[in-house]
């Protein structure tokens, strides 16, 4: 099987120029990120990873446009982003789906709120909804869901308004080991079908080289490139990878680092 | 569903039993002398007391109660279709809630009896002083459960909208109105029956019909007969408005019905 080629040759669709972020609150400030640069292509899945409270979160909330930096910028291909950019789709871990709307609706809702019409938009949530293995539960409402259920109808949400780029908040943190697998397995499954742009953040260093082309080691805080990792695993993936030799080789170079900066963050 | 089926019989076979032996005892206590009958007649007068009063030649106490409900329902209509818009504003924007909060902070504590004598010199003891009454007695708190709902909508959800596109217009009725919706409900609930005790209080100060009106005239005619047959005719209809409202709840949050086994 040849290797995928992700692109590094064509142009970058989020850069992240040297961007800062200082928190200020009563207690004083807390800089939660320093300098931090990355540019990710176009087609490409690259993850952060990092110990808890490393800035990954600030990182991916600057780029969503949530939250601005203090100082550095966030470019979406070459405009800068300063307000919340629905061009970069966010999935987050606690699912954030409305609850008074059913999972067509849930799905819908983008390509409704954009003034996308009636019967396209009607096909556009079917098929997605397909794709992810949830027909029958078109009228179901989140409250009635597992939560894999439920991160399968906000990745569906987020796929349906058609994002430059996906950004994912440790989307499968809260999914029992079983179903995070099986939702790994469908996310490069779809990825890998339509070629979409992601940034992934995770404390899971399994499951960044089974996702990744490419994985970011962050610092401890505040958050910094530690080192990347450009993961010639072959595609197509399947979680069993994880059994390989030269998965393992890189998730012990990877593992050795990380520890580094989880005991570095126990001693503050 | 068995189990559920055998819960909803046991309920009824035992509430109606509590109510029957209450009704039994009452009849006893009056009937054996322990109990004036002049301070409290029995179950049986009261029951031809209210047969009297719907059906005899001074059948007052279906308009009475129609009279009463309609001020109550008016007053409540007129204080939500105020005081919900403002709440959600409120709830939404901090420079309009520290605008207004100190006003409402100042009206929400005033009974609403205290608004009868005002009232009385503005508008009288016709329908309107009545409306007012309960506007005043109601208004204030509807704003103050409204704006509580819709700060309690989860930010995330906001974030997710605007994420997907939705501007600040978009975000309020497609996310923080029905997001806020489940305790705007409850609290117009709760405030529901507190326009009963308005309407109830502005009727025995000032009016010429309806359920205050008839249980004060009642009292001056010593006629506790009467002032009982009032009393559960209160609670009848205040039960019956519940069920209606919690009727109108079911069908306007069909999300919050638990669906077993999905």
């Amino acid at each position: 099987m040849a290797e995928k080629d992700t692109g590094h040759m064509s142009s970058s669709i989020i850069r992240i120029e040297d961007v800062t972020k200082v928190f200020h609150s009563r207690k004083g400030n807390v800089e939660a990120v320093r300098g931090f640069s990355l540019d990710v292509h176009k087609g490409e899945v690259v993850t952060l990873v990092g110990s808890s409270g490393c800035g990954k979160t600030t990182i991916l909330n600057m780029v969503a446009g949530f939250i601005r930096p203090t100082s550095g910028t966030v470019f979406l291909e070459d405009s800068p982003i300063n307000k919340i950019e629905p061009r970069c789709g966010m999935i987050f871990q606690s699912y954030a789906l409305f609850p008074w709307l059913t999972v067509k609706e849930n799905v819908e809702f983008g390509p409704r709120i954009n003034g996308i019409p009636g019967i396209k938009r009607n096909d556009e949530a079917g098929r997605y909804i397909d794709m992810v293995g949830l027909e029958g539960f078109e009228d179901s409402y989140p409250g009635e869901l597992s939560g894999g259920m439920r991160q399968r109808v906000a990745l569906c949400r987020a796929l349906a308004n058609e994002p430059d780029i996906l950004l994912c908040d440790e989307p499968f943190a809260a999914l029992d080991a079983m179903t995070r697998q099986v939702m790994q397995q469908e996310l490069l499954q779809i990825v890998g079908r339509s070629g979409q742009t992601v940034l992934f953040i995770t404390h899971s260093i399994d499951e960044a080289l089974v996702l990744s082309d490419r994985v970011v080691v962050m610092s401890a805080r505040p958050g910094q490139v530690k080192d990347k990792f450009k993961i010639d695993l072959p595609h197509p993936r399947k979680v069993d990878i994880q059994l390989t030799d030269d998965f393992l080789a890189l998730k012990r170079n990877i593992w050795d680092l990380v520890e580094e900066e989880v005991r570095a963050s126990m001693k503050i | 569903m068995e189990e559920k089926e055998f819960s909803l019989w046991h309920y009824i076979v035992l509430g109606s039993a509590g109510l029957l032996s209450f009704l039994a005892l009452w009849e006893i206590v009056v009937g054996v002398g322990l109990v004036d009958p002049y301070f409290l007649p029995p179950p049986s007068i009261i029951a031809k007391r209210a047969l009297q009063m719907t059906a005899g030649e001074d059948a007052v106490l279906p308009h009475d109660i129609r009279v009463s409900a309609t001020r109550v329902l008016t007053g409540f209509m007129l204080s939500a279709l105020v005081g919900v818009p403002f709440g959600v504003v409120m709830g939404m924007s901090p420079t309009v809630r520290s605008l207004l909060n100190p006003i409402i902070s100042i009206i929400r504590p005033l009974p609403a009896l205290s608004w009868i004598p005002l009232s009385m010199l503005w508008l009288g003891i016709d329908e309107q002083q009545k409306y007012a009454i309960v506007f005043m007695g109601c208004f204030a708190s509807i704003l103050v459960y409204t704006m509580d709902a819709t700060m309690r909508v989860d930010p995330i959800l906001r974030r997710a909208a605007m994420n997907l596109g939705a501007s600040n217009v978009q975000v309020m009725r497609h996310v923080i109105l029905p997001g806020a919706l489940p305790d705007i409900l409850s609290g117009l609930k709760v405030v529901l029956a507190i326009a009963w005790t308005c309407v109830i209080s502005a009727e025995m100060v000032g009016a010429n019909s309806g359920l205050g009106f008839r249980i004060w005239t009642a009292k001056e005619w010593s006629d506790t007969g009467q002032v009982l047959v009032g009393m559960i005719s209160i609670s009848v209809t205040v039960l019956i408005l519940d069920i209606l409202f919690r009727g109108i709840e079911r069908l306007l949050l069909p999300w919050q019905r638990k669906i077993p086994g999905t």
